[in-house]
C-alpha cells in the first residue's frame, strides 16, 4: 500500500512542471502589514443559468480585506455570500458565471485571468476553508499527502521533506501526535480534528488571505468554540486577512472586526462588528440580531423570535428593496424602489431607506 | 450555495410522490426524443409479427420445394419476396414465423427473472438476516456461473430430451436455464433499493402506524426499487435474444424443425462466401434491428431513471 | 488488512464449494431426467450393453443413485470432490485428462485476455475520461453514441459479420498485397494458427474487447461524472493545483475504486465472451475446448471446463476485493 501512494507522487512531481513557473513571483514571501488592503472585490455580479433563464445569485457586491483584520460575511443560506468566494476562487460551477465586477488580489483583478491563471493565483495566496471536511478531503489520500499536494506540486519537495512539514502542520493547528497521525486518512479523524486538516491544508502555501465558509457549521457547539479560537489565534498571528462566512451572527461576535450582511446577492449591511451589534442600521441585521440567542435575555421563558418569512429564491426577488416581504418597517417606497447602499454614518454604510431612523431610534 | 435548477427541479414531496413524478418526468422525457419513438415503433412491429405471423405472410414456413432452392429475393408482391433458401423454404415466411421463439423466449426469460429477481431481493433487503445471508450468498454462487457457461453444460446434457413442439415447448429448455442463471442482478438492485427506501421517514412511519410487512414492501418499498430495474429490462432483452443466436448456433437452442433467427442465422452464415450473402444478412439485420431498438430504449430510460448522468 | 484479505478467502473458498455443489446438483438432475446418461457419450452410434456398462465406469455414473430422479447423489459429490482436490478433473471422450487439455489450451485464453484487457482499458478509460470531462459537450454525445451502437452489435453478431463476410476478402487481399505469410494476411486470417498465435488471437481479441467496451465506457464516465461533483475536487482546485493534477489524483483516482469492482463483475461475461470468440474463431483455447466438447456431446469435459473456470472467477473476485480494499482505505480500515 505505502508503495502504491508513493507511485503516484512520483507521477505528481513528474505531471506538473507548469505548476512553479506559474507562480514563482508570487511565492516571495511579501510582508502583511496590518491594515494593508489584499483583496478587494468591487461590484460583483454572478449569474446562474437555468431553464426560466439567467439567475442573479450575486448582486453587486463589494468588500475590502485587510492584512490582520476579520470580515465577516454574514446571511442566510442562498444569499449569495458562498457564491461570491467561490468566484474569487475561480471555482464557479459551469452553469454560473460572473457578469460583472472585479477581485483584485494586490492589485491583480483576479477576474481577469484566463481560468487557469486565475485558479493558480488565487489558489496561492487565497486559501479556503470549507464547511463539511469529511466531503472535502479526499477519502483516498492521507492526510499528510493532502496537507502537501499542494506545495510538492509547485517547489518539488522530496517525499521526507514533505512529510515533516506536514507534521509541522498539524503541530501547527494543534492535532495531538502529528507525526503518528500524518499517515493515516480523513475518515479515521474526528469531527473537529478534521476540520483542524482542512484549515492546516488551507495553510500549507501561506497564504494572505483564508476565506473560511461556514467553517464550523457541520460541528459540535464546544467544538466550534474551539476550531473558531484556533482560526482567530492563526490569523493574529500570522497577520492575515480573514474572511469567515457565516449564517450564524452568534459566531461573529467574538471574531470579526468587520461585518458584511448579506440577503438576496447583496451587501444590505456593512459595519464594525461593535456598532453593529450596539445599533444595526438595516431591519434585517436587526432581526437577525434578534434571533441569536443570548444568556442575559430570554430565561424568563420567552420563544426566541425568528425572522419571519422566507429568503426569497434567487430568480424571484420581489421588486423594490428584496427585504420588504418581510420588514416590519416597509413603506411605500420600499417597494418600488430598491435602497442602494448608502453611507449611514462614519465607517458603515446600510441599504436601507430609513437607516437614520434605525440609529436614531436605538440611539434614543 | 444556490443552483437553481436543482432548486425548481426538485420536487418537496415525500416518498412515493417522488417515485411517480420521477416516473411521470421520465415519461415526458422520453416522448420528446425521436430515437425513443422510433426504436419502440420498431420493438411493438416485431412483437407484432411475433404474435400474429399470418398478418404477414399467408406462406407454410414449413412448406420447402427443393426445386426453388435458394431464389434470390424476389421484391413485394413476387411469390418469394425474400427469395428462398437453401431448402427451398421460403425466406419472409420464416422470418416472420422465426420472430415468435425468439422474443417469446427473451420476454419469458427477463420476465421470469425480474419477478423472481425483485421477489427475493425484496425479502432479503427487507427482513435482512438469514433471509439475507441465504439469498445473497445464492446470488454469489449463481453470479460465478457465467450465463452462457451454465447454459452450454445444462443444454448439452438435455440435448437428448424430446420436447413438444408448442410455441412453449421448443422454448422450455433454454427458457429455464436462462432465467435460472439470469435472474441475480435485478436481485441485487432491488436488494440495495430496498435497504435504502425502508429506512426512509415515511416507511418507518406507515410501519409505526401499524402496516402490514406486505402492504410495505407492495405499496412503499417496492416504487422504489422498480426505477432502477425497469431500466435494466430493454438491454436484458436484448441480451436473450443474441444469447439464442449463439445457442442456436451450437445446436443447442431453439430445435430444428422450428425455426428461430438464431437458426436461419446459423443456416445461412455458411453460403454468404457462396454467393447467397442475402442468407444470412436478412435475419442478422432483423436481430440487429431488434437489438438496436431495445438498447436505444434501455438507454433512454437509465438517462431518464438517473437523470444526474446527463 | 491481513484478517480482511483471510476471511475474503474463507468467503471464496465456501462459495466455490457451493458452486461445484450447484453443479453437481443441476448435471445429476439433468442425467436423472435425461434417461439413460451414458448414451449421450456414444452420439449417434448405438453401443453395446458392455459398452454402456463401461462408460457408466469410467464417468462415475455407474452409481444407482443416477437412475433416481430427486436424488442428490451425494456420494458420487463427495468422491469427485475428493478427486478434484488430487488435481483430478476427469477425462474426456478420449480418455485424455482435463487438466492435460486446460494446460495446453490456457495460454490462447490468457493471450486473448491480455488483448481484450488493453482494448477495454483504452477504450473504457479513454473515452469515459472524455466523455465526462467534457460532459455535454458533442464529444460526449459522440461517444455515449458509440456505446450505444457496440451494445446494438453482440460479440456473436460482430463475430458472425467478421468472420462470414470480411475475412474471406480482408484476407484475400493481404495475400495478394503483401504475401500470404505476412503479418497482415495472418491477421485477417479466418481461423486460428497455433504458430502465430498472437496474430491470428489479434482481431478476435480487439472485436471482443469492443462488445464489452460500451459497459466500461459508461460507468467509467458515471464513476468520474461523480468524481467531479465530490467536494474534495473543488477543494483540490481551490488549492490552485493544475487542472491535470486535479483530474489525475482527485478524480480518476477516486473513481477506479467502483472501475476495479465492475471490472471483477464483468468478468464472468468476458469468460462467456472468450467462450463464443474461441469457439467461432476456432481458437484452441479453454473456450474453444468448451465449445468443441458441446458440440461433441463430451459432458465430463464440459463439466470438468466449467468448474476450472468457476475456479479460476472466484480467484478474480477475490482478487478484486482485494484491489478494492487496496484502493479504498474506508474498506481497509473498516
Amino acid at each position: 500500500m505505502r508503495g502504491m501512494t508513493g507511485m503516484e507522487i512520483d507521477i505528481s512531481g513528474a505531471f506538473d512542471p507548469a505548476g512553479p513557473d506559474d507562480d514563482a513571483q508570487g511565492q516571495v514571501p511579501t510582508e502583511r502589514t496590518a491594515g494593508a488592503t489584499l483583496l478587494e472585490v468591487d461590484d460583483l455580479a454572478v449569474e446562474f443559468r437555468s431553464d426560466d433563464g439567467a439567475v442573479r445569485a450575486v448582486d453587486g457586491l463589494s468588500y475590502r480585506v485587510e492584512a490582520g483584520r476579520t470580515l465577516a460575511l454574514v446571511g442566510e443560506s442562498g444569499c449569495g455570500k458562498s457564491v461570491s468566494s467561490l468566484a474569487v476562487m475561480g471555482l464557479l460551477p459551469p452553469t454560473a458565471r460572473v457578469v460583472r465586477g472585479s477581485a483584485r488580489y494586490r492589485g491583480t483583478d483576479l477576474l481577469a485571468l484566463s481560468p487557469a491563471k486565475h485558479r493558480a493565483h488565487a489558489g496561492t495566496h487565497v486559501a479556503m476553508v470549507f464547511q463539511d471536511a469529511l466531503a472535502a478531503l479526499n477519502p483516498v489520500h492521507t492526510v499528510g499527502y493532502q496537507l502537501t499536494e499542494a506545495l510538492r506540486a509547485r517547489s518539488g519537495l522530496s517525499r521526507r521533506e514533505a512529510r515533516r512539514r506536514a507534521i509541522e502542520l498539524l503541530d501547527l493547528v494543534k492535532v495531538p501526535n502529528a507525526a503518528g497521525r500524518v499517515d493515516e486518512y480523513p475518515h479515521q479523524f474526528s469531527g473537529g480534528m478534521r476540520q483542524r486538516v482542512m484549515i492546516a491544508s488551507a495553510l500549507a502555501l501561506d497564504p494572505d488571505v483564508l476565506i473560511a465558509d461556514e467553517p464550523t457549521t457541520a460541528l459540535d457547539v464546544t467544538v466550534q468554540a474551539q476550531v473558531l479560537r484556533l482560526l482567530a489565534e492563526i490569523q493574529a498571528e500570522r497577520q492575515m486577512g480573514l474572511v469567515l462566512i457565516t449564517h450564524d451572527l452568534g459566531v461573529v461576535a467574538g471574531v470579526a472586526d468587520d461585518v458584511t450582511v448579506m440577503y438576496a446577492g447583496r451587501a444590505v449591511e456593512h459595519a464594525p462588528v461593535r456598532d453593529l451589534y450596539a445599533a444595526p442600521a438595516h431591519p434585517y441585521t436587526r432581526a437577525l440580531l434578534r434571533s441569536v440567542p443570548r444568556l442575559d435575555a430570554g430565561a424568563d421563558g420567552d420563544r426566541l423570535p425568528v425572522v419571519p418569512g422566507r429568503p426569497p429564491v434567487p430568480g424571484r426577488v420581489p421588486s423594490g428593496c428584496p427585504f420588504h416581504p418581510r420588514c416590519d418597517m416597509a413603506r411605500d417606497v420600499c417597494r418600488t424602489d430598491v435602497p442602494p447602499l448608502a453611507d449611514a454614518a462614519p465607517e458603515r454604510s446600510s441599504a436601507c431607506f430609513f437607516a437614520a431612523e434605525l440609529l436614531g431610534g436605538a440611539r434614543a | 450555495m444556490p443552483e437553481p435548477t436543482a432548486a425548481t427541479a426538485t420536487p418537496d414531496a415525500p416518498g412515493t410522490g417522488v417515485s411517480a413524478s420521477l416516473g411521470g418526468d421520465a415519461w415526458r422525457r422520453l416522448r420528446r426524443r425521436p430515437d425513443v419513438i422510433v426504436s419502440a415503433l420498431v420493438v411493438v412491429f416485431f412483437t407484432v409479427m411475433a404474435a400474429f405471423p399470418t398478418l404477414f405472410t399467408s406462406t407454410d414456413p414449413q412448406r420447402c420445394i427443393i426445386g426453388d432452392s435458394k431464389t434470390r429475393p424476389q421484391g413485394l408482391g413476387a411469390t418469394h419476396p425474400l427469395g428462398t433458401d437453401v431448402h427451398g423454404c421460403d425466406m419472409l415466411a420464416q422470418l416472420v414465423h422465426g420472430a415468435r421463439p425468439s422474443l417469446l423466449l427473451a420476454f419469458v426469460v427477463v420476465g421470469a427473472s425480474v419477478v423472481i429477481g425483485v421477489v427475493l431481493g425484496l425479502l432479503a433487503g427487507y427482513y435482512l438476516g438469514w433471509v439475507d445471508t441465504v439469498v445473497s450468498r445464492t446470488i454469489e454462487v449463481f453470479l460465478v456461473i457465467p450465463l452462457l457457461l451454465a447454459a452450454l453444460l445444462l443444454l448439452s446434457l438435455f440435448r437428448n430430451v424430446s420436447v413438444g413442439s408448442g410455441a412453449f415447448d421448443v422454448i422450455l429448455l433454454p427458457a429455464l436455464v436462462l432465467t435460472l442463471f439470469g435472474w441475480m442482478g435485478y436481485s441485487r438492485y432491488v436488494r440495495a433499493s430496498t435497504l435504502e427506501a425502508k429506512n426512509l421517514d415515511y416507511v418507518t412511519a406507515a410501519r409505526a402506524l401499524g402496516a402490514s410487512d406486505l402492504r410495505i414492501m407492495v405499496r412503499h418499498v417496492l416504487p422504489n426499487a422498480i426505477g432502477p430495474v425497469t431500466a435494466l429490462v430493454p438491454t436484458a432483452i436484448a441480451g436473450v435474444i443474441s444469447a439464442e443466436a449463439v445457442l442456436a448456433f451450437l445446436g443447442i437452442g431453439v430445435r430444428p424443425p422450428a425455426i428461430s433467427w438464431g437458426i436461419m442465422i446459423t443456416n445461412g452464415a455458411e453460403w454468404v462466401t457462396g454467393g447467397y450473402p442475402y442468407l444470412l444478412l436478412i435475419p442478422l439485420g432483423c436481430l440487429i434491428l431488434t437489438v438496436l431498438a431495445l438498447v436505444v430504449l434501455g438507454d433512454a430510460l437509465r438517462d431518464a431513471l438517473d437523470p444526474r448522468l446527463r | 488488512m491481513g484478517r480482511y484479505i483471510l476471511r475474503r478467502s474463507l468467503l471464496g473458498v465456501a462459495t466455490l464449494l457451493l458452486v461445484m455443489f450447484v453443479l453437481h446438483l443441476l448435471t445429476t438432475f439433468a442425467i436423472q431426467i435425461n434417461g439413460n446418461p451414458a448414451l449421450a457419450f456414444f452420439g449417434e452410434r448405438v453401443p453395446t450393453a458392455a459398452q454402456l456398462a463401461a462408460v457408466e465406469t469410467r464417468f462415475g455414473l455407474d452409481d444407482p443413485c443416477y437412475d433416481q430422479t430427486g436424488n442428490p447423489c451425494l456420494g458420487p459429490f463427495v468422491e469427485r470432490l475428493g478427486a478434484y482436490a488430487q488435481g483430478d478433473f476427469g477425462t474426456n471422450l478420449r480418455g485424455r485428462e482435463v487438466t492435460d487439455i486446460v494446460a495446453t489450451a490456457a495460454p490462447n485464453t490468457l493471450k486473448l485476455f491480455l488483448v481484450v484487457t488493453i482494448v477495454w482499458f483504452l477504450l473504457g478509460m479513454g473515452l469515459g475520461t472524455v466523455a465526462a470531462r467534457w460532459r455535454g459537450r458533442s464529444a460526449d454525445h459522440g461517444i455515449r453514441l458509440t456505446s450505444v451502437l457496440i451494445d446494438a452489435f453482440p460479440i456473436f453478431v460482430l463475430l458472425l459479420v467478421y468472420r462470414y463476410v470480411f475475412a474471406v476478402p480482408l484476407n484475400a487481399w493481404a495475400t495478394e498485397t503483401f504475401g500470404a505469410d505476412s503479418l497482415p494476411a495472418l491477421w485477417f486470417r479466418p481461423s486460428f494458427d497455433d504458430d502465430h498465435s498472437w496474430a491470428t488471437l489479434l482481431v478476435p481479441g480487439i472485436l471482443l474487447g469492443l462488445a464489452g467496451s460500451a459497459a466500461f465506457i459508461r460507468l467509467v464516465r458515471a464513476s468520474q461524472l461523480e468524481s467531479y461533483a465530490g467536494d474534495h475536487v473543488r477543494t483540490a482546485r481551490s488549492r490552485g493545483l493544475h487542472e491535470r493534477h486535479v483530474v489525475l489524483h482527485h478524480v480518476m483516482r477516486n473513481s477506479a475504486v467502483p472501475v476495479v469492482t465492475a471490472v471483477g463483475l464483468t468478468f464472468t461475461e468476458a469468460l462467456a465472451g472468450a467462450v463464443i470468440t474461441e469457439g467461432m474463431m476456432n481458437i484452441y483455447g479453454m473456450g474453444g475446448v468448451l465449445w468443441e466438447a458441446v458440440r461433441g456431446t463430451d459432458v465430463a469435459l464440459v463439466l470438468g471446463v466449467v468448474t476450472i473456470l468457476a475456479a479460476v472467477t472466484v480467484a478474480v473476485m477475490l482478487v478484486v476485493d482485494i484491489a478494492y480494499a487496496a484502493l479504498d482505505p474506508r474498506i481497509r480500515y473498516a
